[in-house]
């Protein structure tokens, strides 16, 4: 292909410098991309991106007509749009959900083997976290063994995922009253990590839940065991096991990978496997081992979330987000892709067939054909972790140095912002962050989360809306893939403040941090909500009440449909990049963007122009400030 | 003479139409039993996408008088009388693109067809479901089409009647009835995809 058209070509896709040269370089390889194939997928079906499209049941596919003068009103069974898009609704929140609540139970699970000493590798790391949740949850802590503790704790969150107890211990411990009773009110209290996953599902069912209203309050509800239930034990379990992140400096892009190095990715979400993988990297017989092929030592870097868990904790570079996955291969010096489960392309091994990258798979739920398979088990995981670095050692004479391309300049930034360490620098309250809000030095507050969608030129909706909103004093938390766009984009560094506006300036200058905070990876999305119902309660306030919204810019995933409900259903207002697949129905529209406000306090709004996007969230925090009379 | 008539205004890109086409002209005329065919069929009207996410279902307009057929040096290319609809007959096509360089749509193309020897690629261009047409029933792709993106009937009858719409709509405008062409889930969607269109690569 001309030159010229690769490289107009690769400036409509993305704004990651670095992977801008891969990119070029993949093209010009005949490397197949996400971005093809969204091309290819084109024109895509408008009632799917309607959501009035059923195909549940044998009686269908069915489809509702968009033009109310033509076609068909309603399904076989005779379920409405409003019936049908509520239904697809819930459908892809309830897979969110589980998503999250069954990477979250997974950890538990780890800590209880841990605890009876049937795990390899794993240990209790944060024992004062571990006291400080085992004190939430009614566990005696005095003259008690960290194993003993350890076993109490994740046996009582594991019953929360059944439905004998009935009710989750961080929804009812963590949240301002105000909110608590919204909840109640709106019957939306959650009872059970699970229950709710399963019921929604049930749900869904022909002939179950047909109004449109009852279903997405269902779908609140689902929603809130998710944030304040599977997402927040996922959070809080992993810093027992590995440690509650602290503020640390790493490097992020594809300029992270080595050239004289055996280069691990480590991509997924679940920092049982790549804490394991990051722990037995360090093992002096293993980095022998690559010496010994010619190699100058192990380079690991991350991909997606449990990129962002390693760095978090320990600093282990990130060479990018979502739609990095197949460029990171294309660099051609990849030896080994380890991967776990979610976000994780099905196509990666053909990419990977290109070049002589290994693609591992290590879960049982997530085979993909054509990668080698080492599952993970707790009871060996050390082993495991060993065996897979060997295999990718073993890899590294395979490279073919011609083919390989590794972007120059990796940008350096700030992790590892958890809600203790934002508490620490704030000097153990957050009363100096709500004076800084009340005198207006800072507006307010943004969580920015979510993926990337190749259908927004990649980190663009992310870093203009970030940049946008630090520059109009709006402090900005980010978790997953929007905080990793921010992280390309140099916006992690304290030097960021020079973009902020004034106020916002001078506090994170005063404290010696980013104006755009990394809480995380996207189970973190738990951080903010733990962090925003502690500033609500100081301010005697619901979370609704609070100068405070979301947005998701660029996100895909059905786990983004979840994130973003619990948000809402907490009071947060929440602005997406991408209309979520509800057009097709005003009533369901309407409702979400509208009347939800007056049920929960917070609502969606959708508005793909970033600059946009940050009018409307300013707008909504100035209203907010006003009713606080700030 | 009737035609397909098309309100690309009400076309989502569902391709639907395009599915009905490739069956109803595979051998089998069966969905499942399509998959299984050698050559496989491919659908004659096409929905592409334009700008902002916009798609037009392309399909041979069946002209009259048809640039192709008077183009078309074997004569392969011929009018049924009764419909009034441009066919191939697939024998005497040689695969010369002549009428693909004529044809105002460009949606001439060529493949095999089960219809003729499989060594052979031949225009395979809309029919016009000829056969169904001849049973009274309505085309594939008409049928399929759920939106009313594709109507076949009377050219005038159908603009008739939207003519009518149109006084319709106007004159309710006037009295300051709200009168929207299109419902405004429709409306909101579309202009959210325009931003999208343009914040991204197939802007
Ligand atoms: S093939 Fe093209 S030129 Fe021929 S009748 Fe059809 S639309 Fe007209
Ligand atoms: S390609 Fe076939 S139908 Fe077309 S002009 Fe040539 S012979 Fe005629
Ligand atoms: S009229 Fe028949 S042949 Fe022509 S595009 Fe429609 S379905 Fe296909
Ligand atoms: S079936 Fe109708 S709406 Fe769907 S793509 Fe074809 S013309 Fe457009």
């Amino acid at each position: 292909m001309d030159v010229k058209i690769v490289k107009e070509i690769v400036e409509m896709r993305t704004i990651d410098e670095a992977a801008k040269e891969i990119l070029e370089k993949a093209i010009n390889e005949g490397i197949e991309t996400a971005w093809d194939r969204l091309e290819a997928q084109q024109p895509q079906c408008g009632f799917g991106q309607l959501g009035v499209c059923c195909n549940r049941c044998a009686m269908g596919p069915c489809r509702i007509s968009p033009f109310e003068d033509e076609g068909p009103t309603r399904g076989v069974c005779g379920a409405t749009a409003d019936t049908i898009v509520a239904r697809n609704l819930l459908d892809d929140l309830l897979v969110g959900a589980a998503a999250h609540s069954d990477h979250g139970r997974e950890i538990v699970e780890v800590l209880l083997k841990t605890a009876e000493g049937k795990s390899q590798g794993y240990e209790i790391l944060d024992v004062e976290k571990l006291k400080r949740l085992a004190k939430e949850y009614g566990i005696g802590t005095d003259g008690r063994s960290k194993e003993e503790i350890a076993k109490d704790l994740a046996l009582a969150m594991l019953e929360e995922f059944g439905t004998v107890k009935n009710w989750i211990q961080f929804a009812e411990s963590r949240p301002p009253e105000k909110t608590k009773e919204i909840w109640k009110k709106a019957g939306i209290v959650p009872r059970s990590v699970d229950r709710e996953i399963v019921e929604a599902a049930h749900r869904v069912h022909m002939g179950v839940d047909a109004d449109y209203v009852n279903i997405l309050l269902h779908a609140l509800r689902t929603s809130l065991s998710d944030g304040w239930g599977g997402s927040m034990m996922a959070t809080e379990i992993s810093d027992v096991l590995f440690g509650t992140p602290k503020p640390v400096e790493s490097y992020i892009n594809l300029g992270v990978l080595k050239k004289d190095m055996v280069n691990i990715v480590l991509h997924g979400h679940n920092p049982v496997l790549s804490m394991m993988i990051v722990k037995a990297a360090g093992d002096p017989s293993l980095v022998e081992y690559a010496k010994s092929k010619g190699a100058a030592g192990i380079n690991l870097a991350g991909m997606c979330c449990t990129g962002n868990e390693i760095l978090m904790r320990q600093g282990i570079p990130l060479a990018g987000n979502m739609l990095n996955q197949e460029l990171a291969i294309a660099t051609g010096a990849v030896e080994a892709m380890i991967i776990d489960y979610q976000c994780i392309f099905p196509s990666i091994t053909f990419t990977a067939s290109c070049y002589h990258t290994k693609i591992i798979s290590t879960s049982e739920k997530a085979k993909i054909p054509g990668a080698i398979h080492m599952e993970f088990h707790p009871e060996t995981a050390y082993d495991t972790a060993k065996e897979i670095i060997k295999l990718a050692i073993d890899n590294f004479p395979n490279r073919n140095p011609d083919r390989v391309k590794i972007p120059s300049k990796p940008v350096k930034m700030m992790a590892g912002f958890s809600y203790e360490v934002i508490k620490e620098a704030l000097g153990g309250s957050f009363k100096p962050l709500i004076d800084a809000i009340a005198s207006g030095k800072i507006k307010g507050a943004v969580g920015i989360v979510g993926c990337n969608n190749p259908k927004i030129k990649q980190d663009y909706g992310h870093v203009t809306l970030a940049k946008e909103l630090i520059k109009r004093n709006i402090l900005v938390v980010e978790t997953g893939c929007a905080a990793m766009a921010s992280g390309k984009a140099g916006l992690l560094l304290p030097e960021a403040a020079d973009m902020a506006g004034e106020g916002l300036a001078s506090v994170v200058r005063s404290l010696g941090i980013p104006p755009v905070l990394h809480m995380g990876s996207c189970v973190d999305c738990s951080r903010i909500l733990v962090l925003l119902a502690d500033i609500a309660k100081e301010m005697g306030v619901a979370i609704s009440d609070l100068p405070a919204a979301g947005a998701a810019p660029e996100w895909y995933s059905q786990k983004a449909i979840s994130i973003g409900a619990y948000f809402v259903a907490s009071g947060v207002f929440t602005v997406l990049g991408l209309p979520p697949k509800i057009m097709g129905s005003p009533n369901v529209t309407k409702l979400l963007t509208e009347g939800v406000e007056g049920v929960v306090g917070g609502k969606f709004a959708v508005e793909p122009d970033p600059v946009k996007a940050a009018d409307i969230i300013e707008a909504h925090i100035e209203k907010k400030r006003k009713a606080l009379g700030i | 003479m009737k035609t397909v008539f098309v309100r690309p205004e009400r076309c989502i890109g569902c391709r639907h139409c395009e599915i009905a086409c490739a069956v109803e002209h595979s051998r089998s005329r069966d969905l499942f039993g399509a998959f299984f065919e050698e050559p496989k069929p491919s659908p004659r009207i096409h929905v592409e996408l334009g700008v902002e996410f916009l798609t037009f279902p392309n399909k041979c307009r069946h002209c009259e008088p048809a640039p192709c057929m008077e183009v078309c040096p074997t004569g392969a290319l011929y009018r049924d009388e009764e419909t009034g609809s441009v066919l191939v007959n697939y024998d005497k096509c040689i695969a010369c693109a002549m009428c693909a360089m004529v044809c105002p749509f460009d949606i001439i193309s060529f493949k095999k067809v089960w219809h003729v020897n499989f060594l052979k690629t031949v225009n395979y261009k809309c029919d016009h479901c000829i056969d169904r047409q001849r049973e009274g029933r309505e085309p594939a792709c008409v049928e399929a089409c759920k939106t009313g993106a594709l109507v076949f009937g009377e050219v005038n009858e159908i603009i008739r009647s939207s003519r009518k719409d149109f006084t319709l709509r106007t004159t309710k405008a006037l009295e300051g009835e709200e009168a929207p062409e299109l419902p405004e889930g429709i409306v909101a969607f579309r202009e959210i995809m325009k931003k999208v269109a343009h914040l991204g690569p197939l802007g």
